[in-house]
């Protein structure tokens, strides 16, 4: 029943105090990991393990594996776990059957700048709405003012629900498989070539990666693998063959190299057989193929650990040598989905509660104090400042002052203007014997003229001045003496002849 | 000392929390009051202040009305500078005037203050009424010319004779 390939073994004193990387990562047979740790050019495998056939279930072989991951679904808290288990990292690969590769040419600009115009010129490519899908992007070389940039897609369903399933292992990362095949192929296939196609093969499946610059730069899975080469039926296998070449063939036109006979592939191989014959059939249809075999002498190990092993275990091996790497440049397709416990996530400053809460204090102390100053402080300051401006000058006393000025105003009628007014309004040949103004009666004028017509002009003239009213003429008598007419006249002056203006 | 337990912390920190919220209150209530008198005080200097901060123009125009005014003291006191500074006008004007006659205050008052009266009669020339006339805005204590009655005899037409009453407000 058990299928499981193991080797275990003491860890040398000296690994307790380095960096330790545990990759796990899931293929057609079942699941596989690793632990490794690396010594200047030197891989050393602590150990690696598959699971029984079939069985994926990723809590219960990291249990089998040893590791303490898994006790937080027991209850222990994810900072208890990360005790157990020092200072290792812990990474998962994720299987790079379900995500769709793009290239794109986008201007040469800041990288805020790109992120957005990757996610309009995403909308146009994704195969679904852009809130179904999770996008990861990485810029490549930039050329005539144009950068290349790969974007990297899957279905956001599928990834959280892989996020559900190894959630429990509290990864430090989950990284796409395919990144793990090419950092293998780079580190430990010869994988000296600055761009080239790294075919990387399983029971049942291919891998087809373009590595640029020795990262992942696309990828195609084919849905075919070593069984297909291990038909015995010639026809089939011919078959296959065909299928295989034209399905390489094609993923090369999808990668943009369908003319570039001499971009080199390799083909990882354990220097079986069957990949052999994959690499001369590949040959023989034209392209530059090479079978890319394990450095064995790269890896350390105490136990039985060769080049079969080291082919076996290629995936989970280069995913923990990226787990190793300072410089974290995979596609982060989970980054928005998973975050491991005891991280925290980054916010813009204002949305951490507790600088919210600092600012909210600071502007609630500044918003008192201001109020305070505006509303408590103001009035008195204001006074004080009209009393020292002018040691005289109290805010109650120039109240006061202003509004006896303006009932002042209103009490005082301008005699001399009004005699100036009648003074005007009548010719020479008038004369005025008597005046008399009293508030809250009528001003009365007596005089005599020679004439009817210029008492009726006198009039006139009065009433055209501004604050005379309703002139009146009353009793106007001829003088038997002087044969004169002698007149009395009656006129309201502004306000001050209204009844009631003095009692 | 035995070590206090979660519960006995939690409980010390709810304690705490309940604690502060009461000084809070019973602060912030204080301040509240405190806060509500302090705006009204606010308001009552902003009214006096819009009060005393009129337009230029208009303040113009009523400095043209009343050009010097002295707060009204008690009736004695205001009635006896009001006498004395009109005197002192008539004076100026060359007017010889009969004794000034203090007519009883009215009992109604004006925003507080009561009216005293001063009565003048005089012969004079025209000319001197007339500077009377324009001096008199230049008495601190006039609150208005209440009654002006002149006759002229029309064979001397420069000669008049004069009742003059004046006011001043007294508290």
């Amino acid at each position: 029943m058990s299928s499981i390939e193991h080797s275990t073994f003491k860890k040398p004193s000296a690994v307790h105090s380095m960096a330790c990387a545990i990759a796990m990562s899931q293929e057609e047979s079942g699941l596989k990991a690793v632990e490794v740790t690396k010594l200047a050019d030197t891989l050393e495998v602590l150990w690696a393990k598959s699971s029984r056939e079939n069985d994926t279930n990723w809590r219960l072989f990291a249990a089998e594996c040893g590791l303490s991951v898994g006790l937080a679904v027991l209850g222990t808290p994810y900072g208890e776990q990360q005790k157990t288990d020092g200072d290792k990292t812990t990474v998962i690969g994720f299987s790079s059957t379900g995500v769709a590769f793009y290239h794109i040419g986008l201007p040469a600009a800041k990288e805020s700048e790109i992120k957005a115009m990757v996610g309009m010129q995403a909308e146009t490519l994704l195969p679904l709405p852009v809130e179904q899908m999770e996008l990861a992007w990485r810029a490549g070389r930039v050329r005539n003012g144009q950068v290349a940039v790969t974007v990297a897609a899957a279905k956001k369903e599928n990834l959280q629900r892989f996020v559900e399933n190894v959630r429990g292992l509290n990864p430090a990362r989950i990284i796409l498989d395919c990144e793990g095949a090419v950092a293998a192929w780079k580190e430990l296939f010869y994988g000296d070539a600055k761009d080239a196609v790294v075919v990387n093969l399983t029971a049942r499946s291919t891998q087809v990666c373009l590595a640029e610059n020795g990262r992942l730069s696309n990828a195609i899975v084919l849905d075919m693998g070593l069984k297909d080469f291990e038909n015995k039926d010639e026809p089939k296998h011919a078959e296959a063959t065909e299928r295989f070449i034209f399905d390489v063939k094609s993923a090369l036109e999808a990668f943009g190299y369908a003319e570039a006979v001499n971009l080199p592939i390799y083909v990882l191989s354990d220097g079986s057989s069957t990949l052999k014959g994959i690499v001369a059939c590949l040959k023989s249809a034209g392209l530059n193929v090479k079978a890319a075999l394990p450095q064995i002498q790269k890896v350390r190990a105490q136990t039985d650990f060769g080049a079969e092993q080291l082919y076996e275990y290629r995936v989970p091996i280069g995913l923990a040598l990226m787990a190793l790497e300072t410089r974290a440049d995979g596609f982060a397709l989970f980054d928005s989905l998973y975050r491991p416990a005891g991280t925290k996530e980054k916010k813009a400053i204002l949305h951490s509660p507790k600088i919210a809460g600092v600012i909210a204090a600071i502007m609630l102390a500044a918003f008192i104090i201001v109020s305070y100053v505006i509303v408590v402080k103001l009035p008195g300051a204001i006074e004080e400042r009209l009393q020292t401006t002018d040691s005289s000058t109290d805010i109650d006393l120039l109240m006061q002052r202003q509004n006896l000025m303006r009932l002042v105003a209103m009490e005082r009628p301008n005699l001399l203007e009004l005699i100036k007014q009648i003074s005007e309004s009548g010719d020479r040949s008038i004369k005025l014997e008597s005046f008399h103004f009293k508030k809250g009666r009528l001003v009365s004028i007596t005089g005599q003229v020679e004439n009817p017509d210029q008492l009726y002009k006198f009039q006139e003239a009065l009433m055209s001045k501004s604050g005379v009213k309703d002139v009146k003429i009353l009793n106007p008598s001829r003088d038997s003496k002087t044969k004169k007419l002698k007149f009395t006249m009656t006129f309201r002056y502004k306000n001050f002849t209204n009844k009631g203006t003095r009692t | 000392m035995q070590k206090l337990s979660e519960r006995d912390i939690r409980a010390l920190k709810i304690g705490a929390v309940g604690a502060v919220a009461i000084i809070v209150f019973v602060i912030g209530s204080k301040w509240i009051d405190h806060w509500a008198a302090a705006r009204s005080s606010l308001e009552q200097v902003k009214a006096k202040l819009e009060l005393i901060d009129i337009d230029k123009a208009k303040q113009a125009g009523l400095l043209s009305i009343v050009p010097v005014i002295e707060m009204p003291q008690k009736a004695e006191t205001q009635t006896l500078l009001f006498r004395n500074k009109l005197n002192e006008q008539l004076k100026k004007a060359g007017i010889n005037n009969e004794p000034l006659q203090v007519i009883a205050g009215s009992k109604t008052t004006r925003a507080g203050y009561k009216l005293v009266r001063l009565k003048c009669s005089a012969k004079c020339r025209f000319t001197q009424l007339l500077d009377l006339l324009a001096g008199l805005n230049e008495n601190p204590y006039l609150v208005g010319i209440e009654e002006l009655r002149m006759r002229c005899d029309p064979q001397k037409p420069q000669e008049v004779e004069m009742d003059l009453t004046v006011s001043t407000f007294v508290k």
